[in-house]
């Protein structure tokens, strides 16, 4: 009976990771290596790297990935040891609070960046103030320095994933082999550069390969700021004649071979070198008292950064609020005129209506096929079930913009699914893109729960007359009710805040997503980008109720939302 | 009330046989357990007969029912898992009631039954506690109650004991008997601790690399193993290895180190030739020391060391290259001192013959 059933799953799964995931992806790779002749070609993806315009881009795209993983190794590493190892003034507190980024998308924030750091912004105006600068002659901070304005708002935004993966990671050494390397003279930076830094590493690259990944082909940000010589951009840009134009193929093709010789690379040098603890931990190692001094430092530090990672949004709320915001440091008249304007506007309450319901069904979606996928996993015996993980891992290593792009291609006139063709109406492509970029963090949030949920559970209501799928829904799933929530909560947050799906396959107004409505409306003259913020503030607002929420029915567990 | 049928039951995991072959009847209201070291197969006989495995082949019967291939959840079974397995979201009272609500009872006979069933464990006034505030006797209590709320045919214990301390271990294991023998249910309980098994059962099986070993009362299988396996699980034992000499039925003479002993042959169907090897078990409280030769089964050793425990005594006793475990009740310490010089002889009928 449930070796049916997961015969079902599996059979289910697999036909729809080879139409959802594996055929849009084989038809852009088909787009970048078929000519006008219907022949095999290398003549695109040789032109991709001849190009100089492409080259630039594929180069900026990659210092972008570059950087912003190394700047956000650089703020996660310090804060995760440092909640790790010490206790201090407003722990709990400032430990979830460097989690807020992560629930806000960061092209939003850009809009807050442009108004501090543009010509005529905040930045410039406080140093005029301070007869530091020549009003006439401001600096152009995102000016040629544009790319770093990227790279900080990205890593400001994803530095979450690695802190949330590294005190994971530091949570799992046994302060057991600290002490024996203490004991053998090996103390502080040297201690931890030879022993702790070796054990966290798998922690350290789990989460600086998604952060890698993301950064890479992130479109939002380059876009916001201007920055066209991102092969992101380029790509979005060259899908208005995605019938006529190979180009954008081979440079899809050649991002997602970036990517997944990443991915393997990681997997297959830095996952092999997980070094398992020999024996449980024996000694209570637990955060310690650093001293007065250390204690408030840690705090600061928590705090400053933190701040530094809303500033952005900050300035979003602020642009949202201001009547006229030019040349001063802070705006210079207020108003909630862009509050109503926004929720009047044609483009905006529709955008809410559609984000809410593309995104709750890419989540409904998400948790029937995560808990499917998960039990058939952990719970049966059936071979070929690791197959079965791994295809549900595999989203993780392709960027979001080369699967945007798969589906915008396959649904084109004249290919199969033109019937899912996103020009008439996007709600199943839209859903189906939504979905299976977060099914990962589903199927692992509902993987553990089963893992936690002892099997002899579900047995014990078996033998009291309980028939397998009934047992599902009486037992297992009330016991991982908080896993699946979380999991849940996550797909949903993250899918109202998607963007390289919204911006690619919505394409008539009256189906665009919040983040494609913003981008649309930051566009227009004039008022739009008053009108943006403000709908990005309510955009901010409904997800932090959506949070606040949750952790009301979660109690205690909402960190462990983010450890999903 | 039912009797419990195997027959020649296999089960293989990939390369690894759990079960070689089980052929087994378990009587009506009988208290049946099953015995023998960690990985023997036991655990994985009882999963058989709840119906959490399938096997490879052969059959399960409860009374003339065939049951192989009937799923866990038609069986009805109650089954208490060493873990207790009992579900922390819902209270006491709605893990008691929970068999009942599958079974379609109307919520008021739910609760007249499920309040019986918990007075029956003497926890009634625990109906609305959440399971994570009862401990680890309470839990059992509960555990006990809900598999038998639902009137099975069969009771199946899963090591139910195995997580209270020594203890609640001695007082828990006869009211299971109470419970058992109360409700007149056939069960089956596994367990690895044989004095568990010793004192409460009505009949075991011995299960050893998922074979049978032997299946009998406690006093058969204590004092008649039939292979030096079972005799060294159940209790303790010293072997003398041997050769026979002669055998004229049920008893025997074997030539061994330390001389010819006469004892008796567990095994009827083991029928050796003189000269064949064979290994003789006697029990440590089967020796008997004395000052002097006794007439047969007699060796002279000298002690080597001794443990005096009060109402009885530990010695290691070596007579020639062999070395015995004595126990001796109402011991005499005085002559029992380290070096001294002794006979120690044992009855026939306490030195039991085996197939090596």
């Amino acid at each position: 009976m449930s070796n049916q059933f997961a015969k079902v799953v599996f059979a289910l799964t697999a036909v729809f990771f080879t139409l959802f995931f594996l055929w849009p992806i084989a038809e852009t790779v088909r787009g970048a290596f078929v000519g006008a002749d219907g022949r095999f070609t290398l003549d695109y993806i040789a032109e991709v790297f001849r190009n100089p315009l492409y080259l630039e881009g594929l180069w900026n795209s990659f210092r972008i990935g570059v950087f912003s993983t190394l700047l956000a190794c650089l703020i996660a590493m310090p804060l995760a040891w440092m909640s790790d190892r010490f206790v201090f003034p407003g722990k709990t507190l400032l430990g979830a609070l460097v989690l807020v980024p992560m629930i806000m998308p960061p092209f939003v924030g850009a809009i807050g960046v442009k108004q501090i750091l543009g010509q005529q912004g905040a930045l410039n105006a406080l140093l005029a103030d301070l007869g530091l600068l020549n009003p006439q002659a401001p600096i152009d901070w995102l000016g040629e320095g544009r790319i770093w304005g990227v790279v900080a708002l990205i890593a400001l935004n994803l530095y979450p994933i690695l802190y949330l993966n590294v005190l994971a990671a530091l949570a799992n050494v046994d302060p057991a082999m600290e002490e024996a390397a203490e004991n053998l003279g090996c103390t502080g930076f040297r201690k931890f550069r030879k022993i702790t830094l070796p054990l966290i590493m798998p922690g350290v690259f789990a989460g600086g390969t998604i952060v890698f990944i993301w950064s890479f082909t992130e479109l939002g940000v380059p876009l916001m700021f201007d920055f066209t010589r991102v092969a992101s951009v380029q790509i979005f840009h060259g899908i208005k004649d995605i019938g006529g134009n190979p180009f954008p193929f081979a440079l899809v093709v050649v991002m997602l071979a970036a990517t997944v010789l990443l991915y393997a690379v990681s997997k297959l040098t830095l996952g092999r070198s997980s070094h398992a603890m020999m024996a449980k931990a024996t000694s209570q190692g637990g955060p310690r008292d650093p001293g007065l001094a250390v204690r408030w430092f840690c705090s600061l530090t928590f705090s400053a950064v933190t701040l530094l990672a809303v500033l952005p949004h900050l300035g979003v709320v602020l642009v949202a609020f201001s009547s006229e915001w030019y040349q001063t440091i802070l705006p210079s008249g207020w108003t909630l005129s862009h509050f109503e304007a926004a929720l009047g506007h044609n483009l905006t309450l529709p955008s809410i209506q559609n984000s809410l319901k593309y995104a709750g069904l890419a989540t409904l979606l998400d948790v029937v096929l995560g808990v499917a996928i998960a039990y058939v996993v952990v719970r049966t015996g059936l071979a070929g079930r690791q197959i079965l993980d791994a295809l549900a891992m595999m989203p993780l290593a392709v960027p979001g913009l080369v699967l945007a792009f798969g589906y915008l291609a396959m649904t084109q006139e004249g290919k199969f699914f033109e019937f899912l063709n996103p020009a008439v109406d996007p709600l199943v492509i839209l859903v189906i893109a939504y979905s299976v970029r977060r099914l990962p963090y589903v199927v692992r949030s509902a993987a553990a729960g089963f893992q936690q949920t002892s099997v002899t559970l579900e047995e014990a209501a078996q033998n009291l007359g309980c028939p397998p799928l009934r047992t599902l829904r009486k037992i297992t799933i009330p016991l991982i009710a908080a896993n699946l929530l979380a999991g849940g909560l996550l797909a949903f947050s993250f899918a109202m805040l998607e963007v390289s799906d919204s911006l690619i396959l919505a394409q008539k107004q009256q189906d665009f997503p919040i983040t494609k409505a913003i981008y649309e409306l930051y566009q227009l003259l004039g008022e739009g980008r008053f009108v943006a913020s403000a709908l990005g503030v309510w955009a901010m607002a409904f997800l932090a109720i959506t949070i606040l929420g949750a952790s009301l029915i979660l109690g205690k567990k909402l960190g462990a939302i983010f450890r999903a | 009330m039912i009797p419990i049928t195997i027959e020649g039951l296999h089960k293989k995991f990939g390369e690894v046989t759990a079960l070689a072959g089980i052929t087994l009847r378990i009587e009506k209201g009988e208290l049946f357990f099953l015995l023998g070291p960690s990985g023997c197969g036991k655990t994985t006989l009882l999963r058989h007969i709840a119906g959490f495995y399938m096997p490879d082949s052969g059959k399960i019967l409860f009374g003339d029912d065939d049951v192989t291939l009937v799923p866990p959840h038609k069986r009805n079974t109650g089954m208490m898992f060493q873990s207790y397995a009992l579900w922390p979201h819902m209270t006491v009272a709605k893990n008691v009631a929970f068999g009942l609500e599958e079974r379609r009872m109307p919520a008021a006979e739910v609760k007249k039954q499920v309040a019986a069933a918990l007075e029956s464990v003497q926890m009634e006034s625990y109906a609305d506690r959440k399971i994570a505030q009862l401990s680890g006797g309470q839990q059992q209590r509960v555990a006990l109650a809900r598999a038998l709320v639902i009137r099975p045919r069969c009771l199946l214990l899963d090591e139910p004991l195995s997580n209270l301390d020594a203890k609640l271990r001695l007082e828990m294991r006869n009211e299971i008997r109470r419970v058992c023998k109360d409700s007149g249910l056939t069960a089956i309980y596994v367990t690895h601790d044989q004095k568990e098994a010793l004192s409460i059962s009505d009949r075991m099986a011995i299960l050893d690399g998922g074979r049978i070993a032997q299946v009998g009362t406690p006093e058969q299988v204590y004092r008649r193993p039939l292979s030096p396996v079972v005799a060294d699980f159940i209790g303790e034992t010293n072997f003398i290895q041997g050769k026979v000499r002669s055998r004229e039925g049920a008893a025997g003479f074997v030539e061994t180190e330390s001389g010819v002993f006469e004892g008796v042959f567990a095994d009827p169907n083991w029928k050796p030739e003189p000269g064949e090897a064979a290994v003789l078990s006697v029990r440590p409280e089967s020796w008997i020391l004395a000052g002097s030769r006794a007439a047969s089964n007699s060796i002279d050793g000298e002690i080597l060391d001794s443990i005096y425990l009060g109402e009885l005594a530990q010695y290691r006793f070596r007579a020639g290259a062999i070395e015995l475990k004595i126990v001796e009740m109402n011991p005499h310490l005085s002559a029992r001192a380290r070096g001294h010089r002794l006979f120690a002889s044992a009855n026939r009928d306490d030195v039991v013959v085996l197939k090596p």
